[in-house]
């Protein structure tokens, strides 16, 4: 591939959360007719960064350039008007309308006439811009809702290439952010002569998939990302799967950082046992057995179905295939609180919108899940409460003014903090912690590493989803690993001994 | 610790919602002071008497509105759950009282009957809002639109309660200075709900519910036990205050409790509970429904034309609804 | 790569055919609500004949409609976009109550001719834009806001006239009901002028693609710059113009301004927009559904009539077709959460 002249770059961008550095200056650059892929595991940056270049996020510092002009997008129609345009994960089609006019969505006004819009014309252009993309036999005046998700990808697709199409025979860009994860494999090969089909005007595509083979197939060159930096660039040429790999894990944290001389073995009783369990549509045939005493750590990309297997395992929905047993009793939840009453408990993902009542104190929220722990009869009572919340604001170091303030007056590291009091309150046996050490700094993670190597010391049962694959590999006795709804693989993880990244990422993607 | 804390980063919800009680008791205070001084008798004794209690059916009302709306619910049908209550009461005071014997006993029966039926009500309303998950409030709009239509079934025209059996209902005038023993009763009634919303696991899972149903759901709160309990407290409610309600006017109307939705939901709005729920209580309602009991009788009292009552408590409505309404969720979709 | 191993079905392919299942089921709501109407049709023919079936109650029925209808369309854009209008009994009233005092009429001495309808609309409309504006900047939930505001505009309509209903005397407004043209009478045009201008905002106006992504995902408009406030209150406007007009047509036919008017329209339009289709949830329907969805609602009414049903009835079956059509189109599942 000859060089091309440079379309985009962006250099040193920068992104605070708050306290998260979820960009620490990474750099990009696509030249023009080339398709660049970036991969990361989940985390690394890959999404923000696409997200500051669409408009959606301002960046904290840095520079971008746009076919040699500044660029600098305040929201998604300053991108598309410099040439820059997304196809989201999530479709941004109006199921409701027809194709052709969600291709044209906001701007109704070049078809309009006297106020009213000239259907017939809007159509015919329609046509054509699905023409451009190669997909002229679907039918402008077709519902979107009728069409298959391929389908939409495509509608999706001339939408974007329509609003960034230029005049002034300047060059855009087009993101891709897993735009296959619901095609199938025909389908994503249509997609990909698509890609190539717009790369060879000129234009510049950016690719994001967490397939691996993918990314080797149709890229010209890859980006690596890691924790919210670039690792490098690499010719698509030069690139093997376990070379990506090795770049996108980097080394691991030091041992003592996951207290591993504090690893027990697990005991031989089983405690929840999972027999062919499968929820329609998402995983299936999901098979595994876990030990007191154990720290199972399951990992997977995002919409691998672990997520969906912890809401599973804790009542959140019903399993459509297999059983789950707890103690060897076939276990049929209705919902959390019948797992809660058969000691299973799941510190969930997202902490604002599934872990904490931001309008309940500190003493209310760690006391949510263990009503019957602290009442007397059909009452609550305070003083019981109080004593529970001032014990573990204590042993964890929560940062309160007291057990009677609002959780929304707390800070982020210690609202989980609370959350994770409530899970030590409940006295549930088994524990699913699903990211359990999200937004918190260093050295919170700690106290946590070493409050899960306590109650694994006192016979308790952990399922871990890490925050990152470093902290599940370090944590676990053993790694689950799931692809496509599908577990894909099974490390052991004792202290001395641990699987490498490499190995489980590999089973991952 | 690394990640700086922001003490006191959102003090606003504390303080609003201490802004609309504030805002009651001195809109207490003010129009208390305005009425006398039109009217100095508005503070006689005669008036007193009338105004606290006529303020007891709708106290019952809002109390059962309260729980609802701590949910982030809201229960529309109130008003002819009260209606269908008012006229079963006096039909069963009417025409079954006069074989049970003693008057009170038929107004015991009725009691009973009529509690049984808000019971039911709020049962179905929660079944059909909890299982088949349809918005509460249109849900409660159908079977408000349902209970109209059962109170004109019952008795098309007011009835008025038989002279013979005025003995089981003559509690309503009993009264101890001012205070009536209607609003006594109201007010232990008030007590209960109060431990029942502050000391009880079902109390903490409605503010839970209220302000995270998700995560409560999450943390093992049960949801739809505790929504379905509200909802049938809030019926039982509605149909003691329209049992209350046929005490007091000796007589039933099937559109008695029709005014009273709004009046219920401005006393529970003034009394600081928030329309998003999570946030409130029972106690705050005592002074919200006080608030408009003070408005309608002093309104009353002057002469004011009735039709400002309902421009005025629409008003009020949307004040105090305004003020309360958590706007702290960026991004938030309003519908 | 560990092989998979062979299974009856894939993820992928249950995904699919929950995906077709689901299609399935969408193209039968969409048809459901035709064979409804049908059925009730056939049901009153059968049991009624000649009665239910002849040309006179054909008329009858169109006239009945009329007002309903108007309801229910601005009532429809309000659904489409997710919010909800609870002001109809007040909004109505209050146009029908304004109407009877601002023409001839034998308790006031204004006589504003036909600028005294057009301030009724106008009234409605303002409440309609109130609403909205409130709804949106404040952000209270609309069934909050305007629950209020039926109260208040029933209150003002009381006052407008202080108690006692004005008579309309104005000779043109007098004989206006009784105008017929085509055999279908006068009311009747004015609500099929207002379906037609309906049809045409939904169908040919930027406006009315913007209502349905409103109802949809609200991000879409603001990626296009599109301001989701400004769809808002314009269909909260437009609803208080539908409303004004139907309270007016309402006024005009009772010969006189009464804020009781308003009282029987709003469950048959609750019940009509979400029968015919629209869901509650917002972004699918329209005008179209709305008009199958009135006239289930209105031959429902009249056949119950000629069937002999007791009228308090009625609104009881309206609140049960509520009930019923919602639960029918809301989300379901454990996840789902309600408020």
């Amino acid at each position: 591939m000859q060089e091309s002249k440079v379309c985009f770059s962006a250099k040193g961008i920068v992104k605070h959360y708050g306290a998260t550095h979820a960009l620490k200056g990474v750099d990009l650059e696509v030249r023009e007719g080339e398709i660049v892929g970036l991969v990361g595991e989940n985390g690394a940056g890959k999404s923000t960064l696409l997200k500051i270049i669409i408009g959606a996020e301002n960046p904290s510092s840095g520079q971008m350039t746009m076919e040699d002009q500044p660029y600098a997008p305040k929201n998604p129609m300053e991108a598309n008007a410099a040439g820059v345009g997304m196809v989201f994960q999530e479709q941004s089609l109006i199921v409701n309308l027809s194709v052709g006019q969600n291709i044209f969505f906001g701007h109704e006004r070049d078809f309009r006439r006297y106020g009213v819009i000239n259907w017939p014309r809007m159509y015919k252009q329609a046509q054509r811009v699905l023409e451009e993309v190669d997909v002229g036999h679907i039918n402008p005046r077709k519902k979107v809702s009728d069409l298959n998700f391929a389908t939409r990808q495509m509608v999706e697709i001339a939408k974007v290439m329509n609003v960034t199409q230029r005049t002034d025979g300047r060059k855009c860009m087009i993101l891709l952010d897993e735009p296959t994860s619901v095609l199938s494999e025909e389908e994503t090969e249509n997609l990909f002569v698509q890609m190539r089909k717009i790369a060879a005007c000129g234009h510049a595509v950016v690719f994001v998939s967490h397939r691996l083979d993918e990314i080797l197939e149709v890229t010209d060159r890859i980006y690596v990302y890691k924790d919210g930096a670039s690792v490098g660039s690499l010719n698509t040429g030069d690139a093997t799967e376990p070379l990506l790999y090795e770049m996108m894990v980097g080394r691991s944290t030091t041992s003592e950082y996951y207290k591993l001389e504090r690893q027990v073995e697990p005991q031989d009783a089983v405690v929840l046992e999972a027999k062919g369990l499968g929820l329609s549509g998402v995983f299936k045939d999901v098979n595994f057995a876990l030990r007191r005493g154990e720290v199972l750590g399951v990992c997977g990309v995002v919409g691998s179905g672990k997520e969906d297997v912890c809401e599973v395992l804790c009542g959140d929905q019903k399993p459509t295939a297999g059983a789950l047993y707890i103690h060897g009793q076939k276990a049929d939840f209705q919902s959390p609180a019948q797992a809660l009453a058969a000691g299973v408990l799941m510190i969930p993902k997202e902490r604002l919108v599934e872990g904490i009542v931001r309008t309940l104190s500190v003493e209310d929220n760690i006391a949510a899940s263990n009503h019957r722990l602290v009442s007397k009869g059909p009452f609550v009572l305070a003083a019981r409460v109080r004593e529970q919340a001032l014990r573990l604001i204590g042993r964890l170091r929560i940062k309160t003014r007291g057990p009677k303030e609002l959780l929304m007056q707390l800070s982020g590291g210690n609202q989980q903090k609370v959350v994770f009091s409530r899970a030590l309150a409940s006295k549930c046996e088994i524990l699913i912690l699903n990211h359990p050490t999200r937004g918190v700094d260093v050295g919170a993670k700690e106290e946590f590493y070493g409050l899960i190597r306590d109650m694994m010391q006192e016979g308790k049962a952990v399922i871990l989803l890490g925050d990152t694959l470093d902290e599940c590999i370090g944590m676990s006795n053993r790694v689950l690993v799931m692809k496509d709804g599908r577990l894909s693989g099974a490390f052991d993880a004792p202290a001395r001994g641990k699987p490498s990244q490499v190995d489980v990422v590999s089973a991952m993607m | 610790m690394s990640q700086p804390t922001k003490p006191g980063a959102e003090k606003g919800p504390r303080l609003r919602d201490n802004l609309v009680k504030y805002f009651s008791f001195s809109a207490i205070v003010i129009l208390v002071v305005g009425f006398t001084l039109a009217r100095p008798n508005f503070l006689g004794v005669a008036n007193l008497k009338t105004l606290l209690s006529d303020s007891a059916p709708l106290l019952i009302m809002a109390t059962g509105m309260t729980l609802v709306l701590l949910l982030g619910s809201i229960d529309l049908s109130m008003g002819s759950v009260c209606s269908v209550a008012n006229v079963l009461t006096v039909m069963i005071i009417n025409e079954l009282g006069p074989q049970l014997g003693p008057p009170a006993l038929g107004a015991v029966v009725a009691l009973l009957a009529a509690a049984a039926f808000g019971a039911v009500a709020g049962l179905l309303l929660g079944f059909v809002h909890v299982k088949l998950k349809v918005p509460s409030f249109i849900a409660s709009l159908g079977f408000m639109s349902l209970w109209q239509s059962v109170a004109y079934l019952i008795t098309a025209a007011p009835v008025s309660v038989a002279k013979v059996m005025w003995g089981g209902i003559n509690w309503f005038k009993v009264t101890f200075g001012v205070v009536g023993l209607s609003l006594v009763l109201a007010l232990a009634w008030v007590a209960v709900a109060y431990l029942f919303q502050s000391r009880t696991s079902f109390g903490k899972a409605l503010y839970a519910i209220g302000g995270n149903e998700r995560a409560a759901r999450i943390a093992g709160t049960r949801v739809d036990q505790a929504k379905i309990v509200a909802f049938v407290l809030s019926g039982v409610c509605a149909a003691i205050g329209g049992y209350f309600l046929a005490a007091k006017l000796r007589s039933s109307a099937p559109t008695v409790g029709d005014p009273f939705t709004l009046l219920i939901v401005a006393s529970v709005a003034l009394g600081g509970t928030s329309l998003s729920g999570g946030r409130g209580g029972v106690l705050g309602t005592v002074v919200g429904a006080f608030t408009v009991s003070v408005i309608q009788n002093g309104m009353n009292f002057i002469k004011v034309d009735a039709y400002w009552q309902s421009i005025v408590f629409g008003f009020f409505v949307l004040a105090a609804v305004a003020i309360s309404v958590d706007r702290s969720t960026r991004g938030l979709v309003v519908k | 790569m560990a092989a998979k191993q062979p299974t009856p079905m894939t993820i992928a392919e249950e995904f699919a055919a929950k995906v077709r299942r689901d299609g399935q089921r969408e193209r039968v709501m969409r048809y459901a609500p035709m064979i409804v109407l049908l059925a009730l049709v056939l049901i009153f023919t059968a049991a009624r004949g000649a009665a239910f079936a002849s040309f006179t109650n054909m008329v009858a029925i169109l006239n009945q409609l009329a007002i309903p209808l108007l309801v229910a369309l601005g009532l429809t854009f309000v659904i489409m976009i997710g919010g909800i209008d609870l002001s109809i009994n007040g909004t109505v009233g209050m146009a029908a109550a304004l109407v009877g005092v601002l023409v001839m009429n034998n308790r006031f001495p204004l006589n504003l001719g036909f600028l005294g309808v057009l301030l009724a609309v106008l009234g409605s409309v303002l409440v309609g834009l109130a609403v909205g504006l409130i709804h949106v900047y404040l952000k209270i939930p609309s069934f909050m806001v305007s629950f209020a505001f039926m109260y208040v505009c029933k209150g003002l309509g009381l006052l407008s006239y202080a108690g006692q209903p004005p008579k309309i005397i104005d000779p043109l407004l007098v004989a206006l009901p009784k105008t017929y043209w085509l055999g279908i009478p006068f009311i009747t045009w004015v609500a099929v002028a207002v379906l037609l201008v309906c049809i045409f905002i939904q169908e040919y106006t930027a406006f009315g693609r913007y209502i349905y992504a409103v109802g949809t995902d609200e991000t879409i408009l603001r990626a296009v710059g599109v301001s989701v406030n400004r769809v808002k209150v314009m269909v909260f406007t437009l609803a208080g113009l539908c409303f004004g007009i139907a309270g007016v047509l309402y006024g005009i036919r009772l010969g006189q301004g009464d804020v009781t008017a308003g009282n029987d329209l709003m469950f048959p339009a609750q019940a009509a927009v979400v029968v015919g289709g629209t869901s509650l949830s917002g972004g699918k329907g329209g005008v179209t559904n709305t008009i199958v969805g009135v006239l289930i609602m209105t031959v429902l009414a009249n056949g119950l009539l000629l069937v002999g049903v007791n009228s308090y009835i009625k609104t009881g079956i309206e609140g049960l077709i509520i009930l019923t059509a919602v639960a029918l189109t809301v989300a379901h599942g454990a996840k789902v959460v309600s408020k």
